[in-house]
């Protein structure tokens, strides 16, 4: 059974589609990327899955059914826009907001003296939320997100104001809870975490899909017309199906037509005695690849 | 249902809780108790405790009694002291031991005088007090009843055949309890009101709705905030009026004058009847205004449109008491914002049939059905818009 399933979800606010058919699997215990430019319609997306928003066409099944009273206690959510009571102490806003997701109060109480202590949030405990900084009150979000230890866990932008040393700390906790056997579904566009991360993705422009499937596979969608060569001689003038090169930081990139094979490079050179320091196929990175799906996108309109 | 609870119970501690709420919810009776307390002491200050002499030339009065009094008034009447002659009488005052002395004449029933003396000028009620003790001792001699009428007179009820208006003179808390509770109730209503707006644009601006929606049905998160909410009003409504009642069980005992004032309870359930669905209306139409407008302020502002047909039947009080079965009156208490304060401002003058009263309070019910359905429909459709309010069009049109 899958964890989130998301069949041809639709969503028009006014005159404008913010969803257009969207469909896409999350499995169970996978990092699942949730991609696209700014106003994609990823936010939107979420909020259906959440039962926030009702489609306008299409369905979604969590945990293999429609969104209950009891499902929204197996989930943790962490919205792009963080979200506290303010004018409240750091503790009474985890408490209540821990209560709402069906914890008993010994329990509440035990789990946030953990959290506070392994966040380094404990001698703050009493403060209210407006007094703490903005990377203690990304780390109070955090708690609430998974303070009940959800089946799955949904994470809009969950980098975004983050510095440095809190970036590695919430990839770590997100590697953690994968591990823990959780679901998780996170939306960004910073494709190198996406990269580091995910084990399979979705990217959608302007409401629609435009890819979807296992990081390896799209890359290998995209790969083939390049290699990469360093060698200690120079390389010969002509080489079979390469029509471009050039230098890139000490490499040399050798541009394929299309429908050459990357081994008939290697032969040629293995034959001419060119010894090879690094031959490898060039891979583009989820960057490269974004730009050319949302241009190549914006191009065909 | 767990879940109703938690919000109802976050909602309704964290404002009870505050400082600010507590210091609110007594300042009123404080207040009101000031004001009482400097009334009482001015007239204290103006209050003479000395007894008041006599001459009796007259021989009417020489076994006069006392004109009983309850024990416990704040203000008994001064002890009538009799003295044999004017000399003793004059060196007694000039003492200080008596406040003044009145001499009663030889001829007192045929020409009614009585002279008063005193050092200065008299204070309070002295010439009555000693009216009625003259009055009480002439009475002595007839039955019991017959005294206490003559002394209390007579408590005309006014009737007027063309309004079945009636009216006793001591039922003039009849007519200040609905005037008095529908304040508190615009008062009341404002409070929660703004409280529940405040909640729920504060939980819109701070982005907490979208993690409590993800927690907890739309339904029950509406219901708890307007009950929460809603409570804390009552709460204040409920503590002031046992303050009023308080005072006034305290006036009754006490003061003077206010020992006839009686409440007519029937108007304790109409006012419930009226004032709670009421309540529950005003204040999911408040919520309805949160979830839909994009701002505290202009939130306020729609709030404020609410409240003010509350309070027209103050506007119109003269005419609801001169006719309270015209038209008008009758259209007022059928429309839902203004009948809770007419209906009962209306039975204070006049016997509202029955049908009214069931009418009135059935179409208070249903609105307050119709405006909770209202309040949870625009919630969800504009809980999260921000910086955009929601059209009619999208309010009454399909689902979101």
């Amino acid at each position: 059974m899958a964890s989130i399933e998301v069949q041809k979800i639709s969503k028009t606010f006014g005159t404008q589609k913010a969803v257009d058919a969207v469909s896409f699997t999350v499995e169970p215990g996978e990092i699942f990327g949730l991609l696209g430019p700014n106003g994609a319609g990823k936010t939107t997306t979420i909020r259906i899955i959440l039962d926030i928003f009702k489609p306008d066409s299409g369905t979604v099944a969590v945990l293999g059914g429609a969104m209950t009273e009891e499902k929204k206690n197996r989930i943790g959510y962490m919205p792009e826009e963080r979200g506290l009571y303010q004018d409240i102490p750091l503790e009474r806003c985890l408490t209540y907001l821990a209560s709402l997701k069906g914890l008993p109060a010994p329990e509440i109480h035990k789990l946030i003296n953990d959290y506070l202590e392994r966040f380094d949030l404990a001698a703050h405990r009493k403060k209210k939320i407006k007094e703490l900084s903005k990377g203690m009150q990304q780390k109070a979000q955090l708690i609430v997100t998974l303070i009940h230890r959800p089946d799955i866990l949904i994470i809009d932008e969950p980098f975004s104001g983050l510095d440095p040393i809190n970036t590695q700390m919430v990839k770590e906790l997100l590697v953690e809870e994968r591990n823990r056997g959780v679901t998780i579904m996170m939306s960004t566009h910073q494709m190198h975490q996406v990269e580091e991360l995910c084990d399979r993705l979705v990217l959608i422009d302007h409401g629609r899909t435009v890819l979807y499937g296992k990081l390896n596979d799209i890359r290998k969608q995209f790969t083939a017309d390049a290699v990469l060569v360093r060698a200690e001689n120079p390389l010969p003038d002509s080489l079979p199906g390469v029509i471009l090169r050039e230098p890139l930081n000490g490499v040399t990139r050798l541009k394929l037509a299309r429908g050459a094979a990357p081994q008939a490079v290697l032969k040629a050179l293995v034959a001419q005695n060119i010894t090879l320091e690094q031959f490898e196929i060039a891979v583009p990175t989820l960057d490269e690849i974004f730009i050319r799906v949302v241009q190549g996108e914006a191009s065909q309109e | 249902m767990r879940k109703f609870w938690l919000i109802f119970r976050n909602e309704y501690l964290r404002h009870v809780l505050r400082r600010r709420f507590i210091f609110a919810l007594l300042s009123l009776p404080v207040f009101v108790a000031l004001l009482v307390g400097v009334g009482l002491l001015a007239a204290w200050s103006d209050y003479d405790h000395r007894p008041v002499g006599y001459v009796d030339l007259s021989g009417f009065f020489l076994n006069a009694r006392q004109v009983p009094s309850k024990t416990d008034n704040l203000f008994p009447p001064p002890i009538m002291q009799s003295f044999s002659s004017e000399a003793e009488a004059r060196a007694e005052l000039q003492e200080g031991q008596i406040q003044a002395y009145f001499t009663i004449d030889p001829q007192y029933l045929k020409n009614g005088t009585v002279r008063l003396y005193t050092l200065g000028s008299i204070k309070g009620n002295t010439r009555d007090d000693f009216q009625n003790f003259l009055r009480y001792n002439l009475l002595s001699n007839q039955p019991q009843a017959i005294a206490e009428r003559v002394l209390n007179g007579p408590e005309i009820v006014v009737q007027s055949l063309s309004s079945n208006r009636k009216m006793a003179s001591n039922e003039v808390l009849n007519i200040l309890l609905p005037l008095i509770s529908g304040l508190l109730f615009v008062v009341v209503i404002n409070i929660s009101g703004s409280y529940l707006v405040q909640a729920l644009v504060e939980e819109k601006e701070n982005r907490t709705m979208e993690i409590v929606v993800t927690s907890v049905s739309h339904a029950q998160l509406m219901a708890g905030k307007i009950v929460g909410n809603l409570l804390v009003g009552l709460t204040e409504l409920i503590i002031w009026l046992s303050f009023g009642f308080l005072g006034l069980a305290f006036a009754q005992r006490y003061i003077p004058g206010a020992q006839n004032l009686n409440i007519n309870f029937d108007f304790i359930w109409l006012m419930a009847v009226t004032l709670l669905p009421a309540f529950v209306m005003v204040a999911a139409l408040m919520a309805a205004v949160g979830a839909s407008t994009s701002g505290s302020r202009e939130a306020q502002q729609w709030a404020g449109l609410f409240t003010l047909p509350i309070v027209i039947p103050f506007w119109l009080v003269v005419p609801l008491m001169e006719s309270p079965n015209s038209p008008l009156a009758i259209g007022m208490s059928f429309f839902p914002l203004t009948a809770p304060v007419t209906l009962p401002l209306r039975a204070a003058f006049t016997d509202v049939p029955a049908w009214q009263t069931i009418i009135s309070v059935l179409l208070l019910i249903a609105c307050a059905a119709a405006a909770l359905w209202l309040a949870g429909r625009t919630f969800r459709m504009g809980m999260l818009r921000y910086g955009k309010r929601l059209t009619w069009r999208e309010i009454f049109g399909k689902a979101g």
